[in-house]
């Protein structure tokens, strides 16, 4: 196999159009993940007639609706803060996949930060959101992004702290570090401390992608979707579907890397090293993203002022604690 | 409350987020449950025979009584008709008026599906059909005139079968007497009662009547002595075969079992033997046997013709309080028959006329075979009164009433059809407008019961087949 000599500039294009094909590839794929496995869980079939196979087209027919729908911008709107929203919403989800190795050398930048920059660049997004809210001269929007706003203050500190702990654990920022520490994955060592950060996180994950039972801020059914409420055609689907689908897939992959051992088997058993690291990596996330899609149909939306005490009081102590019992583990186990 | 309170603090006991993973259980069983969604355009639901999808109109049997679109609620049945006279049945009668459906129509954008209609309707015109996909991008064209509803009849299923051990509709043991002894006009199904008390009155009957039948007398008078002397019961069958079939009649009966007694006595009384004996030689028809053991004190009290009422009720007084009933059913059970009584002798006489004896209807041509030939077509008008004897083979329920066709008016058809043809004198006889419609219930109900149809199917199209005379029709079902 010939060596492809590739300039930075070449090397760097294919890698902006691979992110930039993950996220709507993944929205697509995801959303239809979506439908079907809610379906089921709620004994339904779902979707069964797009594109003739248990209506695989489902989404794509999706996408392409909302591409020929009006884009609307209220009078109101502040128009230049308005239009820039989704983009604003949705560079940061892009970006994440950056640092996110999906096998040993399977990653796009390596940085020596990696988990750092993760947590930074993920909640960035929620700018984008107020930006929405702000400039759409909609209360309910105005509500939907203080409200996110609120629960991203709220819920970014769990998920910090859990990632954290598992910074320490693995005594490395960078997330491929992170990934080779875990022969056994960090859910299951250190036992219990592990599952208890795992728990942590993706409740704070959740919370963080505003998806149910954490969906306040985007309670259709109260405030009509938030800050997207004005939004149509394009630009929806760019500052909620997409953003949505990116943030989940995000954020499997980001589970299946700090708790889960990324790219690394199961369990560290020489047989299974012969299966491609990539493939363990892309397990792991679906189990996540199944995990989250789990929740959905499971749980009833928790209250505004439910929502905010359970960080507050519950969830972020506990975090803290156990930040002092991974700090124990590390210095005396 | 408080027991509630206690529970749910049980429930909050097992330790924090079991809950939430009971929840999760809950979900992910579902996930791998078989799933039971009915692909609904490509899959359809097989619909309950009582799903209220559409009504459906049975043209023939509406008599535009108006019921259904008085009680409508959402007033969304419009009907409109005319009167029609027709020509008197007979010489020298009446001219008769009838009502002519020229538009029934319902409005299902109002309709609102409750169903009153199709309750109230007297005379099973309107029907509940499964369908529900008639759905119109106009809200004019949800008014579906009569043509549309007629066409829904072809949807419609037959009821379902009754429960186990539910009360037979129309006919449960006690009232099933009463109307069959009430006389003709009653709409119940009066055949097997009304032999049961035929038999039970063999004794009063054949006392009555031996010179009626013995006498070959003239055919107008025997009817009608024999119809006061069977009673109504079987108002024209026993008037109208005896006269001049005595002898006949009398051998045929005689090698039945339970005719023996009767050989002596008049025709009456064996015509009604043999009546029983054909009944009783079906005795698959639960219904018959159930009528025949609950209803003997009641029919016995019921239709003898020539007793006083009085008597009738002392007589079925002390038979209760013999059979052990308490003493307000006695009564109650005294009265009815009295009542019964009373007007069984008002009424007896009214159906003579019709009752003529058939002068020479050829009978030879009979098949022998009686239950077998339950077919409709067998037993169609044969049992008239012929010069030979109804043997006991048509003395079946459906003989029975079939006598009571030898109405004046079909006499001539029947003389003019080929004798050695059955069948086309049984195919002509619902087509006379003239036979009498309480007969033709009875016709098609013995009919009915020997194609072995469920009860109510046998009833319902006893009904419909007796609208259809009473209207003069020919409805598609037959």
């Amino acid at each position: 196999m010939p060596e492809i000599a590739l300039t930075a500039w070449q090397i760097l294009i294919v890698k902006v159009l691979v992110i930039l094909m993950v996220v709507p590839m993944g929205a697509i794929v995801g959303g239809y993940a979506e439908h079907k496995v809610m379906a089921h869980l709620q004994h339904r079939l779902g979707p069964m007639y797009p594109g003739g196979f248990h209506g695989w087209a489902t989404t794509l027919a999706d996408g392409i609706k909302f591409l020929y729908k009006e884009d609307i911008i209220p009078d109101a709107a502040d128009k230049r803060v308005f239009s820039l929203a989704p983009a604003a919403i949705m560079v940061p989800i892009i970006m994440i996949y950056l640092v996110i190795p999906m096998d040993e050398s399977l990653v796009i930048e390596d940085l020596d930060v990696g988990i750092f920059y993760l947590l930074a660049i993920s909640s960035v997004s929620t700018i984008g959101v107020l930006m929405a809210g702000w400039s759409s001269a909609n209360k309910y929007a105005l509500i939907g992004a203080l409200r996110s706003a609120a629960q991203l203050i709220a819920y970014e500190l769990p998920v910090v702290l859990s990632a954290a702990a598992v910074a320490m654990l693995a005594g490395s920022l960078s997330l491929v570090d992170i990934v080779r520490a875990q022969d056994w994955m960090f859910i299951l060592w250190p036992p219990g401390l592990g599952l208890a950060l795992f728990l942590v996180f993706v409740t704070g994950a959740i919370a963080e992608m505003t998806r149910v039972p954490f969906d306040m801020p985007i309670a259709e059914s109260e405030i009509i979707t938030g800050p997207f409420t004005e939004y149509t055609g394009m630009r929806y689907i760019f500052s909620h579907m997409f953003a949505e689908m990116g943030h989940l897939i995000a954020f499997g992959g980001i589970g299946a890397t700090l708790f889960l051992g990324g790219f690394q088997p199961i369990v560290p058993w020489e047989p299974l090293e012969v299966i491609p690291g990539i493939v363990w990596f892309l397990l792991k996330t679906f189990f996540m993203i199944f995990l989250f899609l789990w929740i959905r149909p499971t749980f009833p939306r928790v209250r505004e002022d439910q929502l905010q005490k359970f960080a507050w009081k519950f969830l972020i102590p506990l975090s803290l604690v156990l930040i002092l019992l991974t700090g124990a583990w590390v210095l005396y186990v | 409350m408080a027991v509630d309170e206690r529970k749910l603090e049980e429930a909050r006991k097992p330790g924090f987020g079991l809950g939430l993973l009971k929840g999760m259980a809950v979900t992910l069983k579902h996930l791998f449950k078989h799933n039971t969604v009915i692909q609904y355009p490509d899959e359809k639901q097989d619909l309950p025979a009582r799903t209220r999808g559409v009504i459906a109109l049975k043209e023939e049997n509406c008599t535009v009584c108006m019921l259904c679109g008085r009680e409508c609620p959402d007033w969304c049945i419009y009907i409109d008709s005319h009167k029609e006279t027709l020509a008197p049945k007979r010489e020298g009668g009446r001219p008769r008026k009838r009502n002519v459906l020229d538009r029934f129509a319902i409005d299902y954008a109002l309709c609102m599906y409750c169903g009153i209609c199709v309750e109230v309707c007297p005379y099973d015109a309107l029907f509940w059909s499964r369908e529900f996909e008639y759905a119109e991008y106009d809200i004019r064209q949800l008014t579906h005139e009569k043509e549309k509803l007629s066409d829904w009849m072809a949807t419609v299923l037959p009821p379902p079968p009754l429960e186990e051990g539910a009360e037979l509709p129309g006919a449960p043991a006690e009232t099933a007497t009463a109307a069959g002894a009430a006389g003709a006009g009653s709409a119940q199904r009066p055949s097997s009662p009304a032999q049961d008390t035929a038999v039970e009155e063999r004794p009063q009957q054949a006392a009555k009547t031996p010179e009626a039948a013995a006498a070959s007398a003239p055919p107008e008078a025997l009817a009608s002595e024999s119809q006061r002397s069977a009673g109504e019961v079987q108002p024209t069958g026993a008037g109208a075969a005896q006269a001049p079939t005595e002898q006949k009649s009398e051998a045929a009966v005689g090698d039945t079992t339970t005719a023996e007694p009767q050989q002596e006595i008049g025709a009456a009384g064996e015509q009604s033997d043999a009546v029983k004996s054909g009944s009783e030689r079906t005795p698959s028809k639960p219904e018959r046997k159930e009528a025949e053991a609950a209803a003997e004190p009641q029919g016995a009290g019921g239709s003898r013709g020539g007793e006083e009422p009085q008597a009738v009720y002392e007589r079925v007084l002390q038979e209760q309080r013999d059979r052990g009933s308490s003493p307000q059913v006695a009564e109650a059970r005294a009265k009815v028959a009295r009542v019964k009584a009373e007007r069984g002798l008002r009424s007896a006489v009214a159906p003579a006329p019709a009752a003529k004896p058939v002068p020479s209807a050829p009978q030879q041509t009979r098949p022998s075979e009686p239950e077998s030939s339950g077919a409709p077509e067998a037993s169609g008008p044969e049992p008239e009164p012929g010069p030979v004897a109804p043997t006991e083979e048509e003395a079946t329920p459906a003989a029975q009433s079939e006598a009571e066709e030898a109405t004046p008016a079909e006499q001539p058809q029947e003389e003019g059809t080929s004798p050695e043809s059955p069948e086309a004198g049984a195919s002509a006889a619902p087509q006379t407008s003239a036979e009498d419609p309480e007969a033709v219930y009875e016709r098609v109900l013995a009919e009915e019961k020997a194609k072995g149809s469920s009860d109510a199917v046998a009833t319902g199209r006893a009904k419909a087949a007796r609208v259809r005379a009473q209207k003069g029709t020919k409805g598609p079902g037959g």
